[in-house]
C-alpha cells in the first residue's frame, strides 16, 4: 500500500498570530468544561433579593478549575505542548480563555443587575448592589482569582486543586472584606452601594479602576505563569 | 547534516539517569530506538522534544538548535506517543479539525485515505476504539502534514499482526521517499523487517548506534547441553541465557573462533548482553 504525499518544500511562518487563534480554538472546541457556558445561567443569581452577589463570579472561578482538572484528565496540556507552538503560547492562550469566560460571565450579569434595579423591592442587605461599581469591584475579585489560580496551577499541572484552594480562599476573603466594608466604610455604604444612577461619576470610577486592576493582576499572572511552565518538566 | 544530533545528553532523576546519550539520524532512514522498560528511551524522546530540559548536552534538529528554533522544527517533524490518550471523549472529527489548523503543510487528501484505510470512523471517538485503533488514528495524523521526521513510540504494541505489518509498510513507503523515522520498540522483529539503524539504550547510556546488520554482525549466538558452558568460554560470553534443554550464550564474533555458532538476533542481544560495548 503506498500514499502519495503531497509537495512539501515550502518552510511556513507561522505568526504568533495564526497559533494564538488556532489554540483559542483548540481552548474552545476540546478544553473548554461544560460548567463554562452552563454557569452563565448563574448570572440570574442577581435578581435574588438578598445575596452577596459576588458569588456569581466565584462560580466562574470554579468553572475555569474544572476545565484544568479536567484538561488533566485528557492529557491536555501533553497534547498541547507537542503541537507546534511555544509553552508561553499554551500558557497565554489559557489565560485568554479563562478572560473570555470571565467577560461572557460579567456581560451575562448586565441585563440580570438591570433587571434586579427594576424590581419593586429594597435593596440587598446582604451587601453590594449589582450596580456599576460592583462590576468594578467583582473585576478586582476575578484579578485576584486569575493571578492566584495560575501562578500557583503552572508550578505544576497535576495539581490543580492545590492551586484552586489558594484561589478560592482569596475569592473567599475578598467577598467577606468587600462585604464587611459595604457595611461599615461609609463612601461604600453611602455612595457606591446606592441604585445607579446615584453617584455615578464615582461608580464609574471604580468600574475603571476594577478594570485596570483586572488587567494588571492578569497580566502579572501571565507573565509568571509563563517562565513557571517554561521551567516546567513535562 | 543529520535530520536529528542528539549530543552528551544528560537527564537526572533521583532515581535515575540519562549519561552522555549521543546518536544522530541519517536522513530518509528508519532508525529503531530499543532498550528495556526503564532504559531511557521515554526520557531521551521526551528531552528530544522540548517535553524535559536536559540537565546537558546539545539537540539538534536539521542543523538547527532545538531551543532556538523550537516553533519551525515543531512543525517539520510528527510525533505519536503510541495510542491517542489525550481527549478520548471528543470525536476524532474534533480532534483532527483543531490539530490540522497547527500546520500549515496539513494534507487533507492523504489524512481521508489514512483514515478510510485504517477503518477509523470520524464521528467515534477515542474512548469507542480499541487500543489499537487508538495508535492507528495517532499514525494518522502524525502522518498527515508531510514531516520530514516522524517520531514514533512504540507505534505498533496493541497491533494485530496484519495491522502492525501494514504500518512497517508504510514507514518503509515514507523512508523511501526521503522522510527519516525514528521509532523505540520492545517488539524487536519491527526492527529486523524495517530498520536500517539502531539506537541502543540500556541503564540512561547509548550501549550502540549504527548500522542494525553492522550491529548483529558483531555477536554470535552458541548453544550449550545440560552440561552448560565450559570454564574458559564463559569469561568471553558477552551474556548467557537459560533454556529449557541447555543454554545459549552470546559472544563477539571474534571470540567464536570454533564454536558453532549462528548469526545473533536483536532478541539475542537485548537479553543477553551485559556489556555491549559503545561504538559510534
Amino acid at each position: 500500500m503506498t500514499f502519495k504525499a503531497a509537495a512539501g518544500g515550502a518552510r511556513p511562518a507561522k505568526n504568533g498570530a495564526g497559533a494564538m487563534r488556532a489554540l483559542l480554538i483548540k481552548e474552545i472546541k476540546l478544553s473548554l468544561h461544560p460548567t463554562i457556558p452552563i454557569f452563565l445561567l448563574l448570572s440570574a443569581m442577581l435578581i435574588i433579593p438578598n445575596y452577596p452577589y459576588y458569588v456569581v463570579f466565584f462560580y466562574t472561578g470554579l468553572a475555569i478549575f474544572f476545565t484544568c482538572l479536567s484538561g488533566r484528565e485528557n492529557n491536555d496540556v501533553f497534547y498541547t505542548a507537542m503541537l507546534p507552538v511555544r509553552k508561553i503560547e499554551v500558557v497565554r492562550a489559557r489565560i485568554m480563555f479563562a478572560v473570555l469566560a470571565e467577560a461572557a460571565q460579567l456581560l451575562c450579569a448586565v441585563p440580570f443587575a438591570v433587571l434586579r434595579a427594576r424590581l419593586p423591592l429594597p435593596q440587598n442587605s446582604v451587601g453590594m448592589d449589582a450596580n456599576a461599581a460592583f462590576f468594578g469591584l467583582s473585576l478586582v475579585m476575578l484579578g485576584i482569582f486569575n493571578f492566584v489560580f495560575f501562578t500557583r496551577y503552572y508550578k505544576n499541572i497535576l495539581k490543580v486543586g492545590y492551586a484552586f484552594v489558594w484561589a478560592s480562599t482569596a475569592m473567599a476573603v475578598y467577598i467577606a472584606a468587600a462585604e464587611t466594608c459595604d457595611h461599615v466604610v461609609p463612601f461604600m455604604r453611602d455612595r457606591l452601594d446606592t441604585p445607579d444612577p446615584a453617584y455615578l461619576s464615582e461608580k464609574l470610577a471604580v468600574l475603571a479602576a476594577g478594570a485596570a486592576i483586572f488587567a494588571l493582576l492578569t497580566l502579572a499572572a501571565a507573565a509568571e505563569s509563563e517562565r513557571s511552565f517554561e521551567r516546567l518538566d513535562l | 547534516m543529520s535530520v536529528l544530533a542528539v549530543n552528551k545528553l544528560c537527564k537526572n532523576y533521583p532515581s535515575f539517569r540519562l549519561d552522555d546519550v549521543s546518536f544522530c539520524l541519517e536522513e530518509g532512514k528508519i532508525t529503531g530506538f530499543i532498550g528495556r522498560n526503564g532504559a531511557g528511551k521515554s526520557t531521551t524522546l521526551k528531552s528530544i522534544l522540548g517535553l524535559v530540559h536536559p540537565d546537558a548536552g546539545q539537540i539538534s534538529f536539521f542543523g538547527m538548535p532545538f531551543n532556538e528554533n523550537e516553533l519551525e522544527i515543531k512543525s517539520r517533524i510528527a510525533f505519536a506517543a503510541g495510542e491517542t490518550d489525550y481527549f478520548p471523549h471528543k470525536k476524532m472529527r474534533t480532534l483532527t479539525e483543531v490539530t490540522k489548523r497547527f500546520y500549515p503543510l496539513w494534507d487533507e487528501e492523504t489524512y481521508a485515505r489514512y483514515m478510510k484505510s485504517f477503518g477509523l470512523d470520524e464521528n467515534k471517538t477515542p474512548s469507542e476504539l480499541s487500543s489499537g485503533m487508538r495508535v492507528k488514528y495517532s499514525l494518522a495524523l502524525a502522518l498527515s502534514h508531510n514531516a520530514e521526521l516522524i517520531i514514533l513510540d512504540e507505534p505498533t504494541s496493541g497491533l494485530d499482526p496484519v495491522s502492525r505489518d501494514e504500518l512497517l509498510d508504510i514507514l518503509m513507503d515514507l523512508s523511501e521517499r526521503g522522510t527519516t523515522i525514528f521509532f523505540s520498540t520492545h517488539i524487536t522483529s519491527d526492527l529486523d523487517k524495517c530498520a536500517d539503524d539502531i539506537v541502543f539504550i540500556r541503564s540512561g547510556k547509548i550501549a550502540a548506534f549504527g548500522s542494525l546488520d553492522e550491529f548483529l554482525s558483531r555477536y554470535r549466538v552458541a548453544r550449550f547441553g545440560e552440561e552448560g558452558i565450559p570454564q574458559r568460554l564463559r569469561e568471553k560470553a558477552q551474556g548467557i541465557k537459560r533454556m529449557r534443554d541447555g543454554t545459549q550464550a552470546l559472544f563477539l564474533a571474534s571470540d567464536a573462533q570454533g564454536l558453532t555458532v549462528r548469526t545473533a538476533g536483536l532478541d539475542d542481544i537485548m537479553t543477553m548482553a551485559r556489556d555491549a560495548q559503545s561504538e559510534n
